[in-house]
């Protein structure tokens, strides 16, 4: 046999591992995948009533009761929330949301730099570094987030620099699971809570899609015990719910899109293996070929 | 009686989503009762319960453990902490749960915010508590009679 059949033999073997393992990977994946989004879709319905809410107030108390509703007209320190994940094996996920960050801080601001960037996800603190982002807070995460007690650190420093007027402007990037074949990086605004939005920011449909109440019939909201007091107590935690909501909604579009690289991945590596097939198959036919020609030609030069 | 829509959904589920006449809740201020055409009105919630009556017949409990209530023109909102039915509470996990809030409360040094904590959760154990006791009580009654 030629050499040339024993390395085709070698190569078929190792693709035949590679293989294996992303198979693994893939049922793996799509076990955490079908966790993360029955998590995401049981509180989505509580996140978007919550938004809702805020919606609401934004449009019928003084703005000027709370920090949090504060506006200024000319934004100048922005700081986002980069949600992203710790591992990589997920296809274009990670770069997908780090470009989605640089497009819309354009939209802000023309130099990059200025921004605040805040990590939760390794792989979103290697690509904002690659890409030189102004990278200020890494925050370590946990493969699956299940306590909204996660992210309190990043809600409490948030709610501590805004109020100081540190920032003018917080976003939250994060993928939106649309279904398990499509997801969608989204940038959204957090604070101030605001009645007009970012309209250049897009909207996610199922947001959009939610039934708007008839608010005109409304001419003032009564709080109790006090506006100040509901406020005060209620805004970090509705602050909080969004934030864990685009964590949810982070991990089950990461697991998804993991399982269909991994399932890509093995894809090709059956494609790989029967080509592989064919050409050792050929060559090995081609030299018994030769070897035949051979015979028959030594015993035709002996007759 | 006039009917309104009531919503009570927590960060787990989507408890309850019907048309109902009355709903009664414990805000910090006191306890509230709601019925259609009610103002207004935006507050938080204490732990305690949630009676809600869709007509003079049904009647469901359900402990809550804090949380926001908002009322808009035709639709209450309840956002709930955590929220289930009364029957639903396994009464002995509940004593149990309370009885682990109430060691910790005793034993540890805390520093003030941990305090919080733990009394907090401590107040809502107990609330289940009582919600759970005072439904099989009424449960009982109206089964005798």
């Amino acid at each position: 046999m030629p050499q040339g059949s024993n390395d085709i033999k070698r190569r078929i073997k190792s693709v035949k591992n590679t293989n294996k393992i992303t198979k693994a990977m893939e049922l793996v994946s799509a076990a955490k995948m079908r966790k993360a989004v029955a998590r995401v879709l049981s509180t989505r319905t509580y996140a978007d009533l919550t938004w809702e809410t805020i919606m609401h107030l934004v449009k019928k108390v003084d703005t000027t009761k709370h920090p949090f509703f504060r506006e200024e007209k000319d934004v100048k320190n922005v700081a986002i929330v980069l949600v992203s994940t710790n591992r990589g094996l997920c296809g274009s996920f990670n770069s997908q949301i780090a470009q989605k960050v640089i497009d819309s801080i354009k939209l802000h601001h023309p130099e990059v730099v200025k921004t605040d960037i805040i990590t939760f996800g390794s792989k979103g603190k290697d690509e904002a570094r690659r890409r030189k982002l102004n990278l200020i807070a890494d925050f370590p995460k946990n493969d699956i987030t299940d306590n909204s007690a996660d992210i309190h650190p990043i809600v409490s420093m948030l709610v501590k620099d805004f109020s100081q007027a540190k920032y003018d402007k917080v976003f939250v990037a994060y993928t939106d699971f649309m279904s398990s074949l499509k997801q969608l990086p989204h940038v959204k605004q957090l604070l101030p809570f605001s009645a007009t939005l970012d309209e250049r920011l897009g909207h996610i449909i199922h947001e959009k899609e939610a039934e708007k109440n008839n608010l005109e019939n409304i001419s003032e909201f009564k709080f109790e015990p006090s506006e100040e007091k509901v406020l005060d107590t209620f805004l970090p935690r509705l602050l909080e719910v969004q934030l864990y909501q685009a964590v949810l909604e982070s991990e089950a579009s990461e697991h998804s899109a993991r399982m269909f690289s991994m399932r890509n991945a093995s894809d090709a590596a059956t494609e790989m293996i029967d080509e592989l097939t064919l050409i050792y198959n050929q060559v090995r036919q081609a030299s018994i070929t030769a070897e035949i020609a051979e015979i028959s030609a030594g015993s035709a030069a002996l007759e | 009686m006039k009917h309104f829509k009531l919503k009570i959904v927590s960060p787990e589920k989507v408890l309850f989503s019907e048309e109902v006449s009355q709903v009664s809740v414990a805000t910090t201020t006191g306890q509230i009762t709601i019925l259609a055409n009610h103002l207004p009105l935006v507050s938080t919630l204490a732990a305690g319960e949630i009676v809600i009556k869709k007509d003079s017949k049904n009647e469901s409990v359900m402990a809550v453990a804090g949380g926001l209530v908002e009322v808009l023109d035709q639709e209450v909102v309840i956002l709930a902490d955590r929220v289930e039915y009364a029957t639903e509470i396994d009464e002995e996990r509940a004593e149990e749960a309370k009885k682990r809030a109430e060691l910790a409360l005793k034993e540890k040094h805390l520093d003030s915010e941990e305090f919080a904590i733990l009394s907090a959760n401590l107040e809502k154990e107990m609330n289940r508590l009582r919600v759970a006791r005072k439904y099989k009580m009424q449960g009982i009654r109206t089964g005798q009679n």
